[in-house]
């Protein structure tokens, strides 16, 4: 037998209950009694440990629990019932009312949900107080009879050992149960609640268990508890115990198997070990407990458990012919949407969307940014309910259906900023697919020998070939979009939507992708592919949705769509945009504005950046291209102080910068146009452009407002104007005056076109020109490489971080080879929502 | 701070205690007798606390400069309750089963007392009270009853502030504003006893919270039905309140109150009027000649005058008590609890602040103080004087 | 009619210093949705600053008070510091739990050097009532909903007027966009747990008049207040004013018509119910979700 991580812990929770139970020989009747209140913590803090540690949600109301425990099982014992009766009764009783508690409670978050707990308990209390027939009102109830078992009394002894038996046996079936399917739906809803939906795991339900669960623990602890106290009151359930508990399982370790019996000893021993103390007890218990937190913010098992070695069972990849076989549905269904639509906020986001996507084919919706399609999966998938039209599939009609429900019926989908589970593995990630949101038996474990394996093989079957045990959060970009790939295929899905797959991806991994999502159409699912990449979507597709600002323009084959002039006008019309270049040539002066010497820089794992070297010379306008993920928000990021590089310089003016917080940055003289406009949305227009002088020693003179309204005219009407409610183009105005205001020495700007209709693109270039001619030192990033080069006197083209070509705006034009190749046409953003401004705009 | 200076020597003692009792070691004649203290230190009760430590000092000074008890000295190891029943509890279980304190001093509040009265019982180990005043905590029921107590008994003090309100003010309907915890509960009972003896109707009984800022709803209700008195039974700030709020009111009218108004520098929370509240005391200070007050000083230099001790019963109750449980330690001579309590009920002729006690205690009454002993007084400019009539 | 009339006195008073406390947890919560859960205990060092300066040094009001909301700031600063930042920065939980240590340490430390007894704070408005429909009313009483407005007014001002307060607002609204614009919103952050400490400390000082002076004065007001600005909703300040007025008169309500023995019961079990149809709180707005 091979010792396992889960061997291990079954083994270390079996050696303690035995050491307890051996202990107790050992030791005075008082310190016995510690034992008894370590096991009850214990208890109560494992059932904590399953809402709080495993499934995210905070409750403060834990005492209420343990009091409805204790109060059941004293008044039913003192009603002439067995403490055999009285105890699951009891722990009955408060999982019931936990039940009903989490029906307001799953539906808030943070500190309503804490305050909602807080008024729990402070309820349960006062009922305590003043339903004196039942409770005893102030004093309490004493004085239960002992338990006997098979003619045997149970002293405070046997009492005590009952109570650690209990403690052992729920921390084993803490152990287990985070094998399970009911714990893995509870760690995926902590770590991303809308790709737990996704995967049909019903948000309620799950919820709504871990607070039974934790109310039915804290209830078997207040039933303990009161037998062994033989007296309880209402002031052992005060909101201030109930603190302690949830410190109890923090100082532990959250969501370890055995930091409630930790953090439980801890916090029993330590006011005993302090008694002496007297009344500086709490004061010195309130530090300890701070100092405890800031230097193990895990908890004491999480952290020690850092720095063991993990041992795990290996396991193989099943062979490609069953995961095939697996991931093919029994009865291929179309997917028809008819006539759908949606409004935010009195916008329309889609209206009249139709089509169907037939099993066996590749179904792609295509549009510039904002144009829907977004919001067209999250209606289909049942993230939003559409506010028109109907979804029809398997013979369902599905509009309106809870995520959960659509993918339990087998419509699965991915999405375009990927949202895996962080804390697990990607081998766990796809696992958590396979029970369609059932939890199957409380206890059985859900990655066994044939799930392993046939998440192995799906990952082999989408090319991932990093470590399956590597949290997900650690995952290179790239490999976060194949595991989610395969994790939605493991839903056996007949329709798999999926959005922006190829986004941020290299050349050959995009073929890759293809090829994949071909094989997978042909098994007979629907796919239907939300993508930028022409290329892919010309070469895969069988049929193509276009849209345009939330209508569809056209349903059709590739070829027609390619020769659909509507489409080529709302879509792939940029070449006919115009930006007018330099009259006269550029002269470079004798300083250069910025240099940056092989900067590298990250989010973890990886370096997105791998040693970049930018030069932009004063009063030049560089022009700084790549495909998504190239690397080029990273560098801005770097540039503009919101991330520090790993290594590197960044020289500006002279000065060394690089690693400078973002304001000092901008006393340098840097100033970012962020991408997606990121306007303060409450704030009239004027003053966000205001706050663009924040950092500046002097008040702006009125006169500099009027010269930059001059190069904005569209702003000078809309001066009062919340900024939220302005359109997208004037909100990307509204922003460059806001970055001049700063009068920069060099300004950044991100992605400025994105999302503008054809016109106001021109009129932006237009001004671009203008503040070049101007004399201001500009670096753009833009997606419309063409007419970023118009504008631009010189170019550099990223790929993985790494320039791959510079030179003047002119030669890199006329290459149109590189374009094509690393450039494509028409691309979008790395990652996030595209669509996000249009709602935003719409509230 | 007064208790600073033995702070580290407690925290050293308790791990002495610690390590002998995992050594096991045999006592040996010279060992210290202990007294378990369990009381409020912290929270609103702390002053209160403050005041029973003091009390119980000052009375282990005399006996130990006087050689202690059987050649032993004694010693006090106190705990914490935090005024909680629970606390209070487990606090007196340590302090027995392992600390091994001969008897126990304790109980600020009727329901810690209320919690710790059934395992003292059973632990055959004697608890005196100098402070919790519920009828219940010293009438127990138990055969063997192990607690006694050196404070005013509710049931009396119920009695008395009745009379009093009758025979001073010709009181006809009076009404009730007593805190909602149990030492209300058990005066609730204690006056309600006592005016239906007499075939008197009260005005309502009405509750308030010890935080509440507010009592004005609650002392409106009782006025809107024709109360012409008050009875007042609540810890000193919360008192303030009531009066504070009767101020606000402008509703002048005779308030008999349970000992809560000493507790503290009552007529500073609840202004002049303060001074209209007329309270039952077991003990006061009349002149700062007193022996006691000398001593007092003396320890504790902070105390400077008469008002600074508040409440003077709570230490005189503590001294007494202290002297009492030596003295039938003496008399047992033995710290086995069955022997102790055998001797309560024999000791004669101690003096204590007080009063001298000759034969305190009976088996049929577990109380040193009757109603004969209560003093009713008042505040004037800070300090509690008795009522002259 | 007097005791309608008392009752409505009472919540109006109580209803806004809940108010009062609360909007500094909506303003921390605002610009880092993060609260200090020791607000309780700020509370409580407003008033035993203002009693030590006036009392104990003899400083004039003037002064004093002035100097107590002073270090109510520093003690905010302190604790955004020393018990939210380091878990900040790792994006844990922890400062929850942290600040509510805080409290405890700080309550003890009061107790330990301010003294275990309630004092009394003086205040020449609580020494006369006015007499009005059959009931009495303290000044004080009357100050408290008056401050409370006016500080409502002030911080509007200040965040719609002031070159800072619009900082604040571009933190709340866009933290990124902000620290693009240069605004340092570490100092931010720290400002604003420094003002919701102000705001608790000015509550302290208003109602010690009508309460006492103790080392564990605030603990019941902070969760109230907390109760408060989640009630309110935790984005608008006019909201969380209004849900204080709401609470203080429902409990007012509540303790003279069913008895005192049932406000807890009542108030928080309507916190509940209307929590459960409005999970973002009265006045909060539920955001668009989005993917």
């Amino acid at each position: 037998m091979r010792l396992t991580d889960t061997r291990l812990l079954d083994l270390a929770i079996l050696a303690l209950t035995a050491a307890a139970l051996a202990g107790l020989g050992l030791v005075g009747g008082y310190t016995q009694f510690v034992f008894g209140l370590v096991a009850i913590w214990t208890i109560l803090c494992t059932g904590l440990n399953v809402l709080f540690g495993l499934t995210g949600l905070v409750s403060l109301g834990q005492v209420g629990f343990f009091a409805i425990g204790a109060y059941a099982h004293a008044i039913l014992m003192q009603a002439g019932l067995s403490f055999w009766l009285a105890l699951p009764l009891g722990t009955l009783l408060a999982a019931a009312v936990g039940c009903l508690l989490a029906v307001p409670a799953v539906r808030m978050a943070g500190p309503f949900l804490a305050m909602v707990t807080i008024a729990f308990a402070f309820i349960v209390e006062h009922l305590a107080i003043e339903w004196r027939g039942l409770t005893g009102g102030q004093n309490g109830l004493m004085g239960f009879d002992a338990p006997s078992l098979l003619g045997m009394t149970f002293g405070e002894r046997e009492l005590v050992m009952l109570a650690i038996v209990l403690a052992g046996l729920l921390l084993f079936g803490y152990r287990r149960l985070t094998a399970s399917g009911w714990g893995m739906a509870m760690a995926a809803l902590r770590d991303q609640e809308i790709a737990a939906s996704s995967l049909g795991f019903n948000p309620f339900l799950t919820k709504l268990s871990a607070f039974a669960i934790a109310a039915g623990a804290a209830g078997l602890a207040g039933g303990l508890f009161a037998s062994l106290m033989q007296f309880i009151a209402p002031s052992n359930f005060t909101l201030s115990q109930s603190i302690l508990f949830l410190f109890a399982v923090i100082l532990g370790g959250a969501g370890t198997v055995l930091g409630p019996v930790v953090g439980g000893a801890i916090v029993v021993f330590l006011p005993e070990a302090l008694s002496g103390m007297a009344e500086y007890r709490l004061l010195v218990f309130g530090a300890l407990l701070i100092a405890v937190m800031l230097i193990a913010p895990r908890g004491v098992v999480g952290t020690i458990a850092a720095y063991l070695p993990r041992r795990e069972r290996g396991a193989r990849a099943c062979d490609q012919e069953t995961v095939l076989h697996y991931i093919s549905p029994e009865t291929p269904h179309p997917l028809t949407v008819t006539d759908l639509g949606i409004t935010f906020g009195g916008v329309k986001a889609v209206a009249g969307a139709s089509f169907t996507a037939a099993p066996g084919e590749v179904t792609s919706v295509i549009g510039p940014n904002g144009a829907g399609k977004t919001t067209l999966l999250n209606m289909i998938s049942g993230f939003y309910t559409p506010g028109s039209g109907r979804i029809e599939t398997a013979g369902t009609e599905i509009a309106g259906w809870p995520m959960h429900a659509t993918s339990r019926l087998g419509v699965a989908r991915t999405f375009q900023a990927t949202r895996l589970f962080g804390s697990l593995g990607a081998e766990a990630n796809v696992i958590s697919a396979f029970p369609k949101g059932r939890f199957g038996a409380p206890f059985a474990t859900l990655a066994n020998g044939d799930r392993r394996a046939l998440a192995l093989g799906l990952l082999e079957l989408v090319g991932f070939t990093g470590n399956p045990a590597t949290p997900a959060a650690d995952l290179p970009h790239v490999d976060r979009r194949l595991v989610e790939i395969a994790r939605a295929l493991a839903l056996r899905p007949h329709v798999l939507l999926l959005d922006e797959p190829a986004a941020g991806l290299m050349h050959a991994d995009k073929m890759t992708l293809a090829a994949l999502l071909r094989r997978i159409a042909d098994l007979g699912i629907a796919v239907v592919l939300v993508e930028h990449d022409m290329d892919m979507v010309m070469g895969i597709s069988d049929r193509i949705l276009a849209m345009d600002a939330g209508v569809p323009i056209a349903f059709d084959t590739p070829e027609s769509i390619r020769a659909n002039p509507q489409v080529i006008a709302a879509y792939l019309g940029e070449g006919t945009l115009k930006a007018p270049p330099r009259t006269l040539a550029f002269e470079p002066g004798a300083m250069d504005t910025l240099i940056t010497r092989d900067l590298r820089a990250g989010y973890g794992a990886a370096d997105v950046l791998q040693g970049l070297n930018i030069r932009v010379r004063r009063g030049e306008l560089v022009a700084l291209l790549g495909a998504n993920g190239a690397g080029k928000s990273t560098f801005l990021k770097v540039l503009s102080g919101l991330l520090a590089p790993s290594s590197g310089q960044v020289l500006m003016n002279d000065a060394y910068v690089q690693g400078l917080a973002p304001h000092r940055m901008v006393e340098h003289g840097l100033a970012l146009v962020p991408e997606g406009r990121q306007v303060f949305p409450e704030l009239t227009v004027a003053q966000n452009i205001e706050l663009g002088a924040y950092r500046r020693k002097a008040r702006p003179a009125p006169e500099e407002l009027e010269s930059i309204l001059r190069r904005f005219p569209r702003l000078r009407d809309r001066l009062d104007t919340p900024a939220g409610l302005l359109s997208g183009g004037e909100q990307q105005m509204m922003a460059i005056a806001r970055g001049l205001m700063a009068s920069p020495k060099l300004l950044l700007l991100d992605e400025p076109s994105l999302g503008l209709a054809p016109a106001m693109t021109e009129e932006l270039y237009r001004i671009l020109a203008e503040l070049r001619d101007d004399g201001i030192t500009i670096l753009l990033v833009d997606q419309m490489a063409t007419l970023a080069l118009a504008v631009a006197d010189r170019g550099y083209v990223l790929e993985q971080g790494r320039v791959v070509a510079e030179g003047s705006a002119e030669e890199l034009r006329r290459d149109t080879a590189l374009i094509e190749a690393y450039l494509g046409q028409g691309e979008a953003r790395d990652d996030g929502p595209t669509e996000d401004w249009q709602a935003e705009a719409a509230q | 701070m007064p208790i600073q200076p033995t702070f580290t020597r407690r925290a050293l003692m308790a791990g002495a205690a610690a390590l002998s009792l995992l050594a096991a070691a045999p006592a040996s004649a010279a060992e210290p007798i202990k007294l378990g203290l369990v009381a409020a230190l912290s929270g609103q009760s702390a002053k209160s606390g403050e005041a029973i430590t003091r009390g119980i000092e000052l009375a282990l000074d005399k006996i130990n400069g006087a050689g202690g008890v059987l050649g032993r000295p004694l010693e006090l190891v106190s705990r914490d309750d935090e005024s909680n029943p629970g606390k209070g509890l487990v606090a007196a279980r340590e302090l027995v089963q392992r600390e091994e304190v001969a008897a126990l001093i304790g109980g600020l509040d009727t329901p810690v007392s209320m919690a710790i009265v059934p395992y003292m019982n059973e632990a055959k180990v004697p608890f005196v009270g100098p402070w919790a005043a519920g009828t219940p905590i010293t009438m127990n029921g138990a055969e063997e009853n192990y607690v006694f107590r050196v404070s005013a008994v509710d049931e009396y003090v119920d009695e008395a502030i009745t009379e009093y309100l009758i025979s001073k003010y010709g009181a006809k309907k009076p009404g009730m504003i007593l805190i909602n915890n149990p030492w209300g509960e058990s005066n609730e009972a204690g006056l309600t006893k006592a005016l239906s003896k007499r075939g008197m109707e009260h005005a309502g009984i009405e509750k308030f919270e010890s935080n509440d800022v507010d009592v004005v709803p609650q002392l409106t209700r009782l006025k809107e039905a024709g109360a012409d008195s008050l009875f007042l039974v609540a810890n000193v700030a919360p008192s303030a309140q009531v009066v504070k709020s009767l101020d606000r009111m402008g509703w002048d009218v005779p308030i008999a109150s349970h000992w809560g108004p000493a507790g503290g520098r009552f007529t500073e929370l609840a202004g002049a009027s303060g001074e209209k509240v007329h309270f039952i005391q077991t003990f006061l200070f009349t002149d700062a000649a007193h022996p006691l007050f000398a001593a007092l000083q003396e320890k504790y230099p902070e105390i400077e005058t008469l008002a600074d001790v508040t409440p003077a019963t709570g230490i005189a109750n503590a001294y007494d008590a202290t002297l009492l449980l030596a003295a039938a330690i003496e008399k047992a001579g033995s710290t086995e609890g069955p022997a102790i309590r055998e001797a309560m009920y024999q000791i004669s002729g101690v003096e204590g602040v007080i009063k001298t006690y000759d034969m305190p205690f009976t088996p049929d009454n577990q109380d040193a103080l009757g109603p004969e002993d209560y003093v009713f007084s008042q505040f004037v400019e800070g300090e509690i004087v008795p009522l002259m009539d | 009619m007097t005791l309608l009339f008392a009752a409505l006195l009472t919540g109006l008073g109580l209803g806004a210093m809940y108010g009062l406390i609360a909007l500094g947890f909506q303003i921390t919560h605002s610009v880092c949705s993060r609260v200090n859960f020791a607000q309780g205990s700020m509370v409580m060092l407003g008033a035993v600053l203002g009693y030590v300066l006036t009392q104990r040094a003899g400083l004039p009001v003037i002064l004093a008070y002035p100097l107590a909301l002073l270090g109510c700031a520093a003690m905010g600063v302190i604790v955004e510091f020393c018990l939210i930042r380091p878990f900040a920065i790792r994006g844990n939980d922890g400062w929850l739990m942290a600040t509510v240590a805080g409290g405890i340490l700080l309550d003890n430390a009061v107790l330990f050097t301010f003294g275990n007894e309630p004092r009394s704070l003086p205040s020449p408005l609580v020494e006369t009532s006015w007499q009005i429909l059959g009931t009495g009313v303290y000044p004080q009483q009357v100050l408290i909903p008056l401050v409370a407005i006016a500080v409502a007014f002030a911080l509007q001002m200040l965040f719609r007027r002031t070159r800072q307060g619009r900082a604040l607002l571009a933190v709340v609204q866009n933290p990124e966009a902000a620290r693009l614009m240069g605004i340092n919103t570490t100092v931010m952050i720290s400002g604003s747990f420094a003002l919701s400490s102000m705001l608790a400390g000015a509550a302290g000082l208003l109602i010690a008049p009508l309460f006492s002076v103790h080392s564990d004065m605030g603990t019941l007001f902070g969760i109230k207040a907390f109760a408060v600005a989640i009630l309110g909703g935790m984005t608008s300040a006019w909201g969380v004013m209004i849900a204080g007025f709401l609470y203080g008169l429902v409990e007012a309500l509540v303790t003279t018509f069913l008895g005192s023995s049932y406000t807890y019961i009542v108030v928080f079990g309507l916190l509940i119910a209307v929590l459960a149809i409005k999970p973002s709180g009265l006045f909060g707005a539920a955001k668009l979700r989005k993917v």
